[in-house]
């Protein structure tokens, strides 16, 4: 037993240095931020003299990302609210209602999630060609839903499938019909998992950048991540400035992570375990 | 709302009779006319197939046909498999189809750090919550994000060769020399997302037999042995859920990272089949990226094929 604690210990040396190594490059990025132009080519590593938080206004105003900000938060929020709307009610139909055909819509809604969107980026912007919405942000966010709807009904008819049939029951007997149910019963029974499903597809929303690419063209139109990635050819010598946009957006993930972090990994994990 | 939960609580506790009844509300038996309480079920698992169908069914269909015409003044007609052969010729394509074998031999270092780690915060060691939070913080962050912090951390100027020069070690242009520059890159992945294969493996271990480690642990058994003889064989399941989800993951979540690390160079060093793709696009050749999209199609199809084995397993029954 002793031994043990002693390896216990010497193993907790490696973890340490590794936890270092994730958090020290997000601290160094932040260090860099807030030197000046001028400190930052003279000294790389060292701890900042300045707190120049001038570079974070010049990124914000300069570069527009209060513009890319609100776009993104539309975005998100929007698409957020439909997958968890379209998901529960699918997830509700499909573990509690028996009807016909029910095991191929839950196989056929499995199988999409098979097909990464890099394989169908060609037809999908002729699609959104087609009906109008190549460049808008109803295309966009329909393209979002598409893609994380699969995972996300799977994640609510697991939940709800552990949700006894007598509760369903006794809602009818109080005299709601199936989406009454579903609206006053099994919405309020999945929160946890609705919560997790929101937050987990809003950062998924947030943070991608190959659908958003793809989709949207016009400046005016550019979600917080395009935004980020044409900062750099805005500064291509002020690393600090670029720096400081950057961890713009790190800032509200953070934030959402340090509340979140519980209902993320039971996001992630699903699926992995036999329930 | 309130209410509405609390007297749900209360049903559950009630409600755990077994033996179900077959009941009027249990839908159809045969023959009975369209009502409302009939065509409900199908309203709402409707809307889901739409959307499925239009924007994910549908593409995938009209991309594998796509791949069959060709591009430019061939737009629209048939080429047969002339986009095929042009891709065997096509320099880029055979660095990416190189590159998915380099990727893949990356797979088992990332299970195998999840792994060990994982293990190590299971079996508690000092400061274990700590680790799991800090260790999965990347993973929440965007490939942007990470990729622009990277950028500036292995720049051939940047503080890492600085550092490296401090210790008299001569620094490397990481991201721009052909043979470092996707290792590199790959690197950058682990360290961003071996947090989430991390989690994934404490769900698993959440489910394991614990009087049977005490009892290995009573017996004598020492770190290693518990490790082989009882973690392990216990986590059989999880661990190839972890495969498979790391794989899918480097072959389809890597765009962000490349396209802010090295877009895909020097020269086509660092190609990757969806980078290739959406290069393709850009390029106004859609028909040739058609049929790139197959060829990955073909290869997560593979490894999907498995993971819907997985899951399938994990959900007890539907």
């Amino acid at each position: 037993m002793r031994t043990e604690r002693v390896t216990r210990w010497v193993i907790a040396v490696p973890m340490m240095v590794l936890a270092i190594a994730t958090i020290y490059p997000m601290l160094y990025a932040l260090n860099v931020s807030l030197k000046t132009r001028r400190d930052y080519v003279l000294d790389r590593l060292g701890i900042t003299q300045t707190f120049n938080v001038q570079n974070f206004i010049d990124a914000w105003t300069q570069a527009d990302m209060g513009r890319y900000f609100l776009n993104t938060i539309v975005i998100t929020v929007v698409s957020v609210a439909l997958l968890l709307v379209l998901s529960s009610m699918c997830g509700y139909a499909l573990s509690h209602l028996t009807f016909r055909g029910s095991k191929i819509a839950f196989l056929v809604i499995l199988s999409m999630m098979m097909i990464p969107f890099q394989v169908i980026m060609v037809p999908t912007i002729k699609v959104l060609s087609d009906i109008g919405l190549i460049n808008t942000f109803p295309g966009l966010i329909a393209v979002y839903v598409a893609q994380f709807l699969p995972f996300t009904v799977y994640f609510m008819t697991a939940y709800y499938s552990g949700v006894p049939k007598e509760l369903t029951e006794a809602g009818r007997v109080d005299g709601n019909g199936l989406f009454g149910v579903w609206w006053r019963i099994m919405v309020p029974v999945g929160r946890p998992a609705l919560i997790s499903m929101g937050i987990l597809n809003a950062l998924f929303v947030w943070n991608d950048i190959l659908i958003a690419l793809l989709i949207m063209q016009s400046p005016s139109n550019r979600t917080v991540m395009i935004g980020v990635s044409a900062l750099r050819g805005q500064y291509p010598d002020n690393v600090p400035t670029y720096v400081a946009g950057v961890m713009l957006t790190v800032l509200p993930i953070v934030l959402v992570y340090l509340i979140f972090q519980r209902q993320i990994t039971a996001g992630v994990t699903a699926g992995s375990t036999k329930g | 709302m309130s209410t509405d939960t609390t007297s749900t609580r209360s049903l559950v506790l009630e409600g755990q009779a077994p033996g179900r009844r077959r009941r009027a509300t249990d839908i159809p038996l045969r023959r009975k006319p369209w009502t409302a309480e009939r065509i409900a079920p199908y309203a709402m698992v409707l809307p889901v197939i739409v959307v499925l169908v239009v924007f994910r069914l549908y593409p995938l269909l009209l991309g594998i046909n796509f791949s069959f015409t060709g591009d430019k003044e061939l737009n629209g007609q048939f080429v047969g498999l002339g986009n095929y052969l042009t891709l065997l010729g096509d320099e880029r394509f055979q660095a990416s189809a190189r590159n998915v074998l380099i990727v893949l031999l990356f797979v088992p270092i990332q299970v195998l750090v999840a792994g060990l780690l994982a293990t190590f915060i299971f079996l508690k060691v000092p400061g274990h919550r700590f680790y799991r939070s800090v260790y999965f913080l990347p993973v929440v962050l965007s490939p942007i994000i990470i990729g622009a912090i990277f950028n500036i951390i292995l720049a051939a100027d940047g503080p890492l060769n600085q550092a490296l020069g401090v210790v008299r070690i001569p620094g490397v242009d990481w991201l721009g020399l052909p043979g470092t520059a996707l290792p590199t890159v790959l690197m950058v992945h682990i360290w961003a997302t071996f947090g989430m294969a991390l989690v994934i493996f404490l769900a698993g271990f959440a489910t394991l037999d614990a009087e049977l480690l005490d009892a290995a642990r009573i017996d004598g058994a020492n770190l290693r042995q518990q490790i082989v003889h009882v973690i392990i064989p216990g986590l059989s399941q999880t661990i190839q859920f972890v495969f498979v989800t790391t794989t899918i993951g480097m072959l389809t979540g890597l765009f962000g990272l490349l396209y802010t690390m090295t877009a895909g160079g020097p020269g086509a060093a660092s190609y990757l089949p969806e980078f290739y793709i959406w290069k393709l696009i850009g390029e106004a050749r859609p028909a040739l990226a058609s049929a790139a999209s197959v060829f990955l199609l073909l290869i997560v199809l593979v490894i999907g094929l498995i993971q819907i084995r997985v899951l399938r397993r994990a959900t007890k029954e539907i």
